[in-house]
């Protein structure tokens, strides 16, 4: 435990980038938003200042002042001081008018987007982030990867309660409203991997509602590494595409949220609702392939009322709904028969 | 700790009780104004309890504005002015009734109250009438259980019924303001009327006459209260839109 | 103060022989539970939340030492969730808020006016029975499944949860209307029932503070109380005013809520200004140094109070004017904050300081409340907010000015007050070791707090990241320390009720008028009508044959 309060501070914590900077007060800033740290410090100063100050009258009173027998007065009465008191009014006054200004002043370089920013989205769910790159078909979840040196730009959209998004690295923080769409921005300035946390209580698991960030080179990012697509391995493809994109609303545990859950799916006899009639179909490929791009043609009973997402070539390309197809088969017992 | 001046006699008249003053004060004016103030600092309470709900009306209205003048549109202005009028009148015999109680005149407050009461009653059963008529036509402040598809397909049932709210964002927010600001304003016309009761009761042994009207005073207060929010709800929600 | 009754004094105190204390003067469940003595009434609410402290406290100590692993070490994280929440509602609605004004409020403010009892009698034992369903209720709402939104109870999650919000909500509801009518008394009290020559100046500064208090109580409570109620209706009629799904605004719900919960911290930090107000002038034996900017601070603290809520959502996305309003009014309320912190040290400097148990309690006060206060100022500031909000950094705030303060100030109080009440005196050296183990333990769990809050720790958490499992370590021995400290101020207080030797008429020489009165006092405070006719705070006319005061 002391081991932690004296770590030297400019070694990293862990395998992160984060780490302390040189104070050991604030994690490393790794964005361009260095007036918040200059702020924060100025303000620590003045903190530090004015404690000292009171501590040391009443501790030098207190030693002076001693009362040594029951019937000692004060050793004075005064009750005024215009002089002094002008200035306890005044000089904290000016202090707190430079900080208000300065936090101002920042608060608004944070709000304005700079126009060569990349502009991201930032899906917040009970407990999970869903990030999609800007003109990319492919997005990615609980991993986010973004280039250094290259404003990024966030809109945040929740689809249930309230959450935020927090990176203490990059000191930025929004809240994420239902119903309203939010941005954020910042600028990371430094390679490596940090945490983006949600800060705004969200029910259950709110504290594992996590995220890393991967910070890399323009050269990385030019493979696009959130793409984990493996032509050798569709399976695993089609796993990492349910996890971000139909685990909201899937479950391969039997149990079922918005849509039916997916396990002992394949294979199935499906009682479905087309065009006001109930009929029975089997859940083979075509069925498969028509629930994603036009999910209303057939509604499962039961599910008449809720909709999904469509999503066509752009977003899931036929090799990655073979993908899924492949996780699908797996994840019921008559798929694997059939093999 | 002497309590002699601890009794008010009562004013002269026929079967008048007298009044001891709590043992703490030290004279009837002492008590007739630290009760005063006291109901003052709880009608001001009371209007800001209200000024939420104002505040969410404004808000809403400004966001959603077709929804409020379509939803207001819904209400019958005639049964909202008839209620307003019935109000007004009450306040003024209520105003009498503190009136009579001041100059110990027994059987007018006990008629004044009771008309006072009659007014409520007249209020209450039009308020029921109109929520009523909400009622039969689907315009329900309860949309739905937990269920929220539910609630949503309540909604649409409820919009094609009507045809006046295609289209409309959120129809329900109109009458969920309607509904909880009327309700509650409601409930404090029916602690009213118990109020008033109380005082009658209380007039018909004799407690109140000129030397004596502290309560009927404040209930009288709480009454032109009621009054004042009913005004300002009526043209917020029956006519603004 | 002096006055033409009898004396300060023995004599005076010889009476006690004639005519029964209120301690004395009846016996019975229902001579308390019937109660409308406002002293009796002090008295159960000292119970009360003392009670509820020691419940809060519980719950403190099992999330501290639930956060001893990284992982977790004692629930699951649903669990925690309500554990917290559990521990932050009790604290605030039925402690912290009610702590002060119930108890020492209503045991104190009457005798220092000189009043034979509050305006409103009646209503104050009203007070009393809705402070007690609104915590039943609360407590049902443990055994009815739970309750787990946070004390800040935010919309639409706490629409949406399967917990016993609505039993919660009506319980903050009646615990609001207890408040209420507490303020609305003592306005009326204030106003009415002054002793002759007790001007508004003459008012010991207590009583200003409970004043500007009660302002508060009256003017914000009732906007809790509709919050509240709309959210109880949301989850039964589904109403939508603050659920998107329906159309409504969960930004509007933060908005009400901050609107009262703002002054709620001024309403519970200002009657422990009073607190500390009046004792550094007793046990410094000086008169308050600036007493007027004081009162009048106060007032200027509830009024600015009102416009400083958005301060709580510097990150929910208002607009930039919003921004710039909320952050410059914020910093503005320091000031005079800022006034008293420095007129109460001007008051210890050249006093005649007596480092009694209570003494210790208050320069305790002026030390943490320095830090939680100048930690509040940074939260102020627009741009380092936005990294701080809802991290520990606020959590090591708030518990700075209220446990670290507000707590140490009713603690003081009680302390201060304690001979009057009881007319007992407890272990000056028990009371003086629990105050040192409270003020260390204090400082050992939340000053890693503040380091890793500015590291980027965020609250309510049932796991974090490895990298802060030091800090959660040291915070959680800390907190064991407080715990050895609190039971061992309670065991030495309640003990003294048994054991404790009889106490001075005037333990501590202090001139208000409650010293004034017998030890414990009678039914109606004095014997006879006290009339002012000295300033407030003057030492000069101090009878020392009524006070041995010690002089450590
Ligand atoms: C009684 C409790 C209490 C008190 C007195 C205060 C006092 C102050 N608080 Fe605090 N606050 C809380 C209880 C309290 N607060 C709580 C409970 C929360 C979190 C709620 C939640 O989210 O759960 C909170 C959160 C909170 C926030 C939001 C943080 C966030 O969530 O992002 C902010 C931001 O501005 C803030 C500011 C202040 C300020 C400026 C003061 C000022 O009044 C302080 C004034 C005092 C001083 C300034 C110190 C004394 C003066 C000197 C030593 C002289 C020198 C002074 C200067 C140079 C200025 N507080
Ligand atoms: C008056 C207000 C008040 C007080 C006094 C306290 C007192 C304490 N608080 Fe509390 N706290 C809040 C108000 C308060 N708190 C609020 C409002 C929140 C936010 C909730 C939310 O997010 O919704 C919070 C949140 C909060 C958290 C953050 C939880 C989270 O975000 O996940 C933590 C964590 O350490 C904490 C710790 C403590 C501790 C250790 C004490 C200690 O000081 C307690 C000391 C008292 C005792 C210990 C009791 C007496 C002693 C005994 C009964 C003896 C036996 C005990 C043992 C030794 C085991 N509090
Ligand atoms: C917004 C929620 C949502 C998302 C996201 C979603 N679905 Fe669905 N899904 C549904 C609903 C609701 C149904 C049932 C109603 C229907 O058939 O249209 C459904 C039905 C299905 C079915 C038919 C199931 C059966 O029992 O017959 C398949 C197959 C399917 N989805 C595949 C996918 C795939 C693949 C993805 C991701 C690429 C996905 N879904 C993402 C909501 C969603
Ligand atoms: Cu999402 Cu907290
Ligand atoms: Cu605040």
């Amino acid at each position: 435990m002391i081991s932690y309060l004296l770590q030297d501070p400019a070694k990293p914590v862990h395998a992160m980038a984060e780490g302390v900077d040189q104070y050991g007060q604030l994690t490393k800033l790794a964005s361009t938003f260095s007036h918040v740290d200059n702020l924060f410090y100025f303000t620590y100063v003045v903190c530090i200042f004015f404690f000292v100050l009171i501590t040391g009258v009443l501790f030098y009173s207190v030693v002076k002042y001693r009362r040594k027998t029951f019937d000692q007065p004060a050793v004075s009465n005064r009750t005024h001081n215009t002089p002094l008191e002008v200035v306890w009014t005044v000089v904290p006054l000016i202090i707190v008018m430079v900080m208000f200004a300065w936090g101002w002043k920042g608060s608004l370089d944070m709000t304005v987007v700079p126009a060569d920013a990349r502009q991201y989205k930032a899906l917040a769910k009970q407990w999970n982030w869903t990030f999609f790159y800007p003109n990319d078909a492919v997005p990615s979840s609980g991993e986010l990867w973004l280039e250094v040196n290259k404003p990024a730009a966030f809109t945040l959209e929740s689809s249930d309660v309230l959450h935020a998004f927090y990176m203490p690295s990059m000191r930025v923080k929004r809240d994420v409203v239902p119903g309203r769409f939010q941005t954020v921005w910042f600028q990371p300035t430094t390679e490596g991997e940090f945490h983006l946390f949600c800060a705004e209580y969200c029910g259950k698991d709110h504290s594992q509602m996590y995220a890393k960030v991967h910070v890399v080179s323009a050269d990385v990012y030019r493979t696009r590494p959130w793409d984990t697509w493996d032509d050798k391995n569709p399976k695993k493809g089609g796993e990492n595409l349910y996890k971000s994109l139909c685990a909201s609303c899937h479950t391969i545990n039997g149990t079922k949220l918005t849509g039916p859950t997916w396990k002992d799916l394949w294979g199935k006899q499906e009682q479905v609702v087309e065009a006001g009639q109930i009929k029975t179909v089997t859940v083979d490929e075509a069925y498969v392939i028509e629930s994603i791009r036009k999910p209303d043609q057939k509604k499962v009973v039961g599910f008449e009322k809720a909709n999904m997402t469509a999503f066509d070539d752009k977003v899931i390309d036929e090799k990655r709904v073979k993908g899924i197809i492949e996780y699908m088969k797996s994840l019921s017992n008559a798929g694997s028969e059939k093999k | 700790m002497s309590h002699d001046h601890g009794i008010v006699v009562p004013a002269p008249g026929a079967g008048f009780l007298p009044h001891t003053v709590a043992h703490h004060f030290d004279s009837p004016t002492q008590e007739f104004q630290s009760a005063k103030l006291g109901f003052w600092l709880f009608l001001a309470t009371e209007i800001l309890l209200f000024g939420g709900l104002f505040a969410a009306y404004f808000f809403f209205h400004q966001v959603y504005p077709e929804t409020f003048r379509l939803g207001g549109q819904q209400l019958s202005w005639k049964l909202g002015a008839l209620n307003t009028t019935v109000l007004l009148i009450s306040s003024w015999t209520m105003a009498m009734g503190v009136r009579s109680a001041q100059t110990s005149q027994k059987r007018k407050l006990l008629i004044y109250c009771g008309l006072t009461l009659l007014g409520a009653a007249i209020f209450m059963v039009v308020k029921i009438i109109e929520y009523k008529a909400k009622f039969d036509h689907g315009f329900l402040p309860v949309f739905g259980g937990t269920d929220y598809d539910q609630a949503t397909h309540q909604l649409s049932w409820f919009k094609d019924y009507h045809n006046v709210m295609v289209g409309v964002q959120n129809p329900s927010l109109f009458f969920s303001i309607y509904f909880t600001m009327t309700a509650i304003h409601g409930v404090h016309v029916l602690v009213g009327a118990g109020l008033i009761i109380w005082i009658m009761v209380g007039a018909a042994k004799g407690r109140f006459h000129a030397n004596y009207f502290l309560p009927v005073d404040l209930v009288g207060l709480y009454w032109h209260l009621v009054d004042l929010i009913w005004i300002f709800l009526f043209p917020l929600l029956y006519l603004v839109p | 103060m002096t006055t033409n009754a009898p004396a300060m004094g023995v004599a005076t105190g010889s009476h006690d022989t004639v005519k029964k204390n209120y301690l004395e003067i009846s016996k019975g469940f229902w001579s308390w539970a019937g109660t409308l003595d406002h002293k009796r009434i002090g008295i159960m609410y000292l119970i009360g939340v003392s009670l509820a402290l020691l419940a809060g406290g519980v719950f403190a100590m099992l999330v501290r030492l639930h956060l001893w692993k990284s992982t977790g070490v004692l629930f699951d994280n649903a669990t925690y969730n309500q554990i917290f929440t559990l521990h932050g509602v009790f604290m605030v609605f039925i402690f912290i808020i009610p702590a002060i004004p119930g108890s020492l409020g209503n045991m104190v403010l009457p005798l220092m006016l000189g009043a034979k009892d509050v305006a409103l009698p009646r209503l104050n034992l009203l007070s009393f029975y809705l402070w007690l369903s609104g915590t039943c209720l609360a407590l049902y709402a443990i055994v009815a499944g739970g309750f787990d939104t946070g004390w800040t109870f935010y919309a639409p999650y706490s629409i949406y949860t399967n917990q016993a919000v609505v039993s919660v909500g009506l319980g903050i509801f009646l615990l609001g209307f207890s408040s209420i009518f507490t303020g609305l008394n003592f306005i009326v009290t204030t106003h009415k029932l002054r002793a002759p020559g007790l001007t508004w100046f003459r008012m010991p500064l207590f009583v200003w503070a409970i004043y500007a208090t009660a302002i508060l109580q009256v003017l914000a409570t009732p906007v809790l109380g509709i919050t509240v109620l709309l959210v109880a209706f949301e989850r039964l009629y589904h109403i939508g005013i603050f659920d998107p799904r329906l159309g409504g605004d969960p930004v509007l719900f933060e908005h009400f809520f901050w609107f009262y919960s703002h002054p709620a911290v001024y309403i519970m930090v200002l009657p422990a200004f009073g607190i500390i107000s009046d004792l550094i002038s007793v046990h410094s034996r000086k008169p308050l140094f600036g007493y007027k900017l004081i009162a009048f601070s106060s007032i200027a603290i509830a009024m600015i109070s009102f416009l400083v809520w958005g301060h709580h959502m510097f990150t929910s996305g208002q607009s930039s004017y919003a921004m710039f309003a909320f952050s410059f009014l914020t910093f503005f309320v320091g000031i005079p904050t800022a006034i008293k912190e420095f007129s109460w040290v001007a008051t210890v400097w050249k006093g005649s300081i007596a480092l009694n148990s209570p003494m210790l309690y208050t320069l305790s006060f002026l030390i943490i409340f320095a830090i939680g206060g100048l930690t509040g100022v940074i939260l102020g500031a627009l741009n380092v907010d936005i990294h701080l909000h809802d991290t520990y950094f606020v959590v090591a705030h708030f518990h700075y000015v209220m446990m670290g303060s507000i707590a140490l100030a009713f603690f003081a109080g009680v302390h201060h007050w304690w001979p009057k009440m009881f007319g007992v005196m407890y272990s000056e050296f028990y009371a003086k070791i629990a105050c040192a183990l409270i003020f260390v333990g204090f400082n050992a769990t939340f000053i890693p707090q503040f380091i890793m809050g500015s590291r980027g720790m965020p609250r309510r958490y049932a796991t974090y990241v490895p990298e802060f499992e030091g800090f959660h370590q040291a915070s959680t021995i800390g907190a064991l320390v407080i715990g050895t400290g609190v039971a061992l101020m309670v065991g030495n207080l309640v003990l003294s009720i048994f054991t404790g030797k009889k106490a001075m008429q005037n333990e501590w020489g202090g001139v208000t008028l409650e010293w004034l009165s017998p030890t414990p006092p009678p039914l109606e405070n004095f014997y006879e009508q006290p009339i002012v006719t000295t300033e407030v705070y003057d030492y000069t006319t101090l009878d020392l044959r009524t006070t041995q005061t010690p002089c450590s």
